[in-house]
């Protein structure tokens, strides 16, 4: 019996309500935050590879068109995963749930890739296929997940967003007691960085343990003047400079720069930041040159290159950053954000710098 | 600008860059050069704040402590705020909700009028606080 999984990335229609990026997300990020890298791997990487280790025998990663420059990076990574950019999600839904009946592959998994979850996907798989159900849908204690299983015969007979939604009201759902985080907000990706490196997911950072709760991957630079307080991870390239501290669950992802004197404390540095000398980011977001603060729940535009910047070879500001996205669907324009790792260093590091 | 006493209360401009900044110390400094000055910066304008507005405002607080007098700051945005707290100046200024509530703050440490005592004599000035309370 064939089971397939199908990971929908970028999808806001009103099924997929919980997919919706907030307001103050889409300011910071133009990509959805399943594609963005947490320690060191996208969450979407990360439910692929759960796929996986599952046996499902072909995974699909539908995107909405403007949202393809996210998903570049996993174009050729996984040999059974295929990932196609789409205008309409639900059709392509659709479309694919009868490839997949065509296949001879009865069952998929429907899930949005914002869902972060650490269920026993085969146990949901039985669990559906004794219930005997069109479609069954995953729910944990704050409500329904966007995760389901269906039956692709039967999906592809009628609308798959009306079946999606019957699956709840029909009382066909699946009770999950795992660790789930819907990753919506800027806030649910803090706690998923905090849970992983505190060790209250199974989710694990990049690299290696240098020390107890300190994670550093692949290239990282550290000047033996900066201090890392445990729990911290630092990531793939990233260079951390003279007199810094990165403290309280921060996590410094790919080609970073933190320079010198500056405080990075219970915040996110996502990839390709580099973030100027002698300054407090603490309770934040900073992703180029945008700022979240999550004490002062505010997205702040740093236009000078001098306080933040972005690293990556196509200059990302807010509105750049729209452009180039929206540009992205051309593959000339899309710079690769995830190079491959040289065969450099694993790490280096001063002596006596990292405080456990 | 307006006056409540002997506290200036001077609003902010909607930006507070180089070139504004500069303009906004010319208005200002005239206030910062009197003994003791009191000065109150109401930020509710203010909406773009970069390096060099911050460097401005560091300036005219020096300028104010040199004299003995203080600058504080009121209605302060969650942008600016967090532009502040990033830049780590935010400690350096007392903020106020209000301009109003701001104002009252140098009444309430008994500084109403300029004494024209040297630096060194503020204990005498809130032992004569204590004693009129």
């Amino acid at each position: 019996m064939g089971l397939g999984a199908i990971l929908v990335v970028g999808a806001e229609r009103e099924i997929f309500s919980s997919a919706a990026p907030q307001t103050d997300l889409k300011a910071l990020l133009a990509q959805p935050l399943a594609c963005v890298d947490i320690l060191g791997r996208s969450v979407l990487e990360s439910m692929i590879e759960r796929f996986v280790r599952a046996n499902v025998e072909a995974v699909t990663v539908l995107v909405a068109a403007e949202h393809s420059c996210g998903v570049e990076p996993l174009r050729g990574t996984y040999e059974h995963v295929s990932v196609r950019v789409v205008d309409d999600l639900f059709s392509a839904l659709s479309e694919q749930l009868s490839d997949y009946s065509r296949r001879s592959i009865e069952h998929s998994f429907v899930v949005s890739a914002s869902v972060y979850t650490e269920t026993d996907l085969l146990d949901l798989f039985y669990f559906h296929r004794e219930a005997r159900q069109v479609a069954t849908r995953g729910l944990d204690r704050d409500g329904p997940l966007d995760l389901w299983v269906v039956d692709c015969a039967q999906a592809q007979q009628g609308d798959v967003e009306g079946l999606l939604a019957q699956a709840e009201k029909a009382g066909a759902t699946y009770f999950i007691r795992e660790y789930v985080n819907r990753l919506l907000q800027p806030q649910d990706l803090r706690r998923l960085v905090s849970d992983a490196l505190s060790g209250r997911c199974a989710m694990r950072p990049c690299g290696r343990e240098v020390k107890p709760g300190i994670w550093i991957d692949t290239g990282a630079e550290i000047d033996r003047g900066a201090r890392i307080v445990a729990p911290a991870y630092i990531g793939r390239g990233s260079k951390i400079q003279e007199d810094t501290l990165i403290t309280r669950f921060s996590n410094i992802e790919r080609d970073c720069c933190v320079d010198c004197g500056t405080v990075i404390e219970d915040s996110s540095i996502l990839a390709n930041t580099h973030v100027g000398i002698w300054l407090e980011v603490r309770h934040a977001l900073a992703n180029g040159n945008m700022f979240l603060s999550l004490e002062h729940e505010v997205v702040i535009e740093i236009s000078d290159p001098g306080v933040m910047r972005s690293t990556r070879p196509v200059q990302q500001g807010t509105k750049d950053g729209w452009s180039w996205n929206r540009k992205a669907r051309e593959p000339q324009t899309v710079a690769d954000p995830k190079p491959k790792p040289s065969p450099a260093p694993e790490w280096q590091l001063g002596a006596d710098l990292i405080q456990g | 600008m307006y006056t409540t006493g002997p506290v200036v209360v001077m609003e902010l401009p909607e930006k507070l860059q180089h070139a504004e900044g500069k303009a906004f110390l010319v208005e200002l400094r005239p206030l910062l050069e009197v003994d003791r000055p009191r000065i109150v910066l109401d930020c509710s304008q203010m909406e773009n704040i970069d390096s060099a507005g911050i460097e401005i405002l560091l300036h005219c607080m020096e300028e104010a402590m040199k004299r003995d007098g203080d600058l504080k700051l009121a209605a302060l945005s969650p942008a600016s705020a967090a532009i502040l707290e990033l830049m780590r100046v935010d400690r350096l200024f007392e903020v106020f909700a209000t301009a109003e509530e701001a104002a009252q703050s140098f009444h309430a440490l008994g500084l109403e009028e300029p004494q024209g005592l040297p630096w060194y004599s503020a204990p005498h000035g809130l032992a004569n606080l204590k004693a009129a309370s």
